[in-house]
């Protein structure tokens, strides 16, 4: 089997125990449409230059410095030595800080993950960090410097191996209850809630990644013919909001429209489970208290 | 305060539909933030458009972007044209199918946002399908066109809103066989595995964002304002007295200086 480059290596270092990894990268970014810039006056192609704001001459690459404003106008330069002088020497080790329980982790901070393996195939420190977390239903936050910056990364088993994601540092999200805050605090229960819990569970199904395929590029091709047919574009019609008079009745009709259909993904019984789920739910709004 | 949104359209379940926004769950508002100047002016570099075949200037009015259809052969496409593509997901996200919350591996979640009703004749509905998702421990799945693609789209139930992930396309993610398939996977020495739980249990901690605090940016705020200082005129100095008129960079450093000892100190407990 042909195994790609390890994009790192290194250790993973907990207690007093190092254990030699690799890292892999685990997703890469797939093409998106590509459309190019162009001058609307004479159709040509156009490219990006470089210029001074003020004298308006252009700047090459090798002219270009970092600054960081300080007041109106002002500005620190920052040579690239400065910025890397304020990165910690790497030493190429991903030295566990804490462990976190899994339940309590807030996704919102994941940036990109990575797969971990052993450097060397039956490493027992690897096997016994991915058992013992596992095992403890936890998570390990370690920070190393990774492609020269200094990056937090959560490391969690999965399967054979560690995945390890780097996150985002704390002022680089918004919290979601500061996102949220303004929202009113609006409880449905009764007729409603059962409705769209029922509506809910015809519906029930899986995500397949390998059968979602991205239908943005033949839409625009076909825009594009149309365009050059002189056919008029196809308007797509903004739906109607339900209004709150009509909530409980619009519910009513979606509750009529699913149950008449079989249900198409799922052979399951649509009465609702929550029954069991309702210890699960509990640990869930912890995390967000 | 509001943060200009993202995104707007509707969001649909069946035939109740609402108003809804997004904006994204990152933010560069707070991240020491760099301009890109002239070395030998020291005054701010701009990017300007010039045409590739005559190197005039253009107007950014004047740029629009071009689907290629053949060699030197270009179709201009407006903006609003684009909007008008035909496909629902631009404007709508109309939850098709629900699944379990714990079915979707994390490797999956790309890029979070947070979804909210846009007015309030919405609030009922959106609250209804964010409720309904909690009560039942689902995640919805749809379809979203977010910059210039088609996305497969979870949502999930947080507090008040809606936390909205993309997700990562099939062909993205690597097979983790090629990776962990050569993984001894005999179990380990139950007795060392019981050392190992008792070494995690006394390094546990709760989950909180001061764990994703960041050292590198209060080392460079300091090696900012170390230079500033080098550099400012001796008359000038008296104004910088951080008593009288304290810098916005001073502040910063006070914050962020703050929160770092306040994590040293938990570290010590």
């Amino acid at each position: 089997m042909v195994v790609a480059r390890a994009n790192w290596k290194g250790f993973i270092k907990f207690g007093g125990v190092a254990v030699a990894v690799k890292l892999y990268t685990v997703a890469s970014s797939s093409e998106r449409i590509a459309f190019h810039t162009l001058n609307r006056v004479t159709g040509n192609r156009v490219r990006r230059v470089f210029v001074d704001s003020e004298t308006g001459d252009t700047v090459e690459p090798e002219e270009q410095v970092k600054g960081y404003e300080v007041e109106n106008g002002d500005f620190v330069v920052l040579e690239p030595e400065d910025v890397a002088s304020a990165i910690p020497e790497s030493d190429k080790t991903l030295k566990v800080e804490a462990f976190v329980p899994c339940n309590e982790i807030d996704d919102v901070y994941f940036d990109k993950p990575y797969y971990l393996a052993p450097d060397k195939m039956g490493a027992d420190g690897f096997k016994l960090l991915r058992d013992g977390m596992r095992k403890g239903r936890v998570a390990a936050l370690a920070r190393t410097v990774l492609f020269r910056r200094l990056r937090t990364v959560l490391i969690r088993p999965h399967n054979n191996g560690l995945i390890g994601t780097t996150l985002n540092f704390d002022y680089e999200i918004r919290s979601s209850e500061e996102a949220f805050d303004q929202l009113p605090d609006l409880k449905i229960e009764g007729e409603m809630l059962e409705l769209a819990k029922h509506i809910i569970n015809t519906k029930k199904g899986s995500f397949d990644p390998k059968a979602f395929d991205d239908r943005y590029e033949s839409a625009v091709a076909e825009l594009v013919k149309a365009k050059i047919e002189g056919r008029a574009l196809p308007k797509e019609r903004a739906p109607s909001p339900s209004k709150p008079g009509d909530l409980l009745q619009a519910l009513r009709e979606s509750a009529a429209l699913v149950s008449a259909r079989k249900p198409k993904r799922s052979s399951q019984k649509t009465d609702d489970g929550a029954s069991s789920r309702k210890a699960q739910r509990i640990s869930r709004s912890k995390r967000t208290a | 305060m509001a943060l200009r949104p993202y995104w707007k359209g509707y969001l649909k379940l069946s035939l109740v539909t609402c108003p809804v926004q997004m904006t994204p769950a990152t933010s560069e508002s707070e991240k020491v933030r760099f301009h890109t100047l002239n070395r030998v002016t020291h005054n701010r570099v701009m990017s300007r458009y010039v045409d590739a075949v005559t190197g005039k200037e253009i107007e950014d009015e004047d740029a629009v972007k071009g689907y290629q259809k053949g060699e030197d052969d270009y179709v201009i496409l407006e903006e609003e044209e684009l909007e008008n593509v035909a496909l629902d997901s631009t404007k709508t996200i109309d939850i098709d199918v629900f699944a379990p919350s714990d079915s979707i591996e994390w490797i999956w979640l790309d890029t979070p946002y947070y979804l909210s009703p846009n007015e309030p004749v919405g609030e009922e509905a959106f609250s209804v399908i964010r409720d309904a998702m909690a009560s039942e421990d689902m995640v919805g799945i749809s379809r979203l066109v977010i910059s210039r693609r088609e996305r497969a789209v979870m949502l999930e139930p947080r507090g008040k809103g809606i936390v909205l992930w993309t997700l990562r396309y099939g062909d993205e993610v690597r097979d983790e066989n090629a990776y962990f398939g050569g993984v001894d996977d005999s179990p380990s020495d139950p007795e060392v595995v019981l050392l190992v739980q008792q070494l995690i249990k006394k390094q546990t901690r709760h989950w909180d964002s001061k764990l994703v605090a960041d050292p590198v940016q209060d080392k460079l705020l300091e090696i900012i304002e170390a230079k500033r200082k080098q550099t400012k005129r001796p008359a000038k100095t008296k104004e910088i007295n951080p008593k009288r008129a304290p810098s916005n960079v001073i502040n910063i450093m006070d914050a962020l200086r703050k929160s770092v000892e306040g994590e040293n100190r938990r570290g010590k407990r």
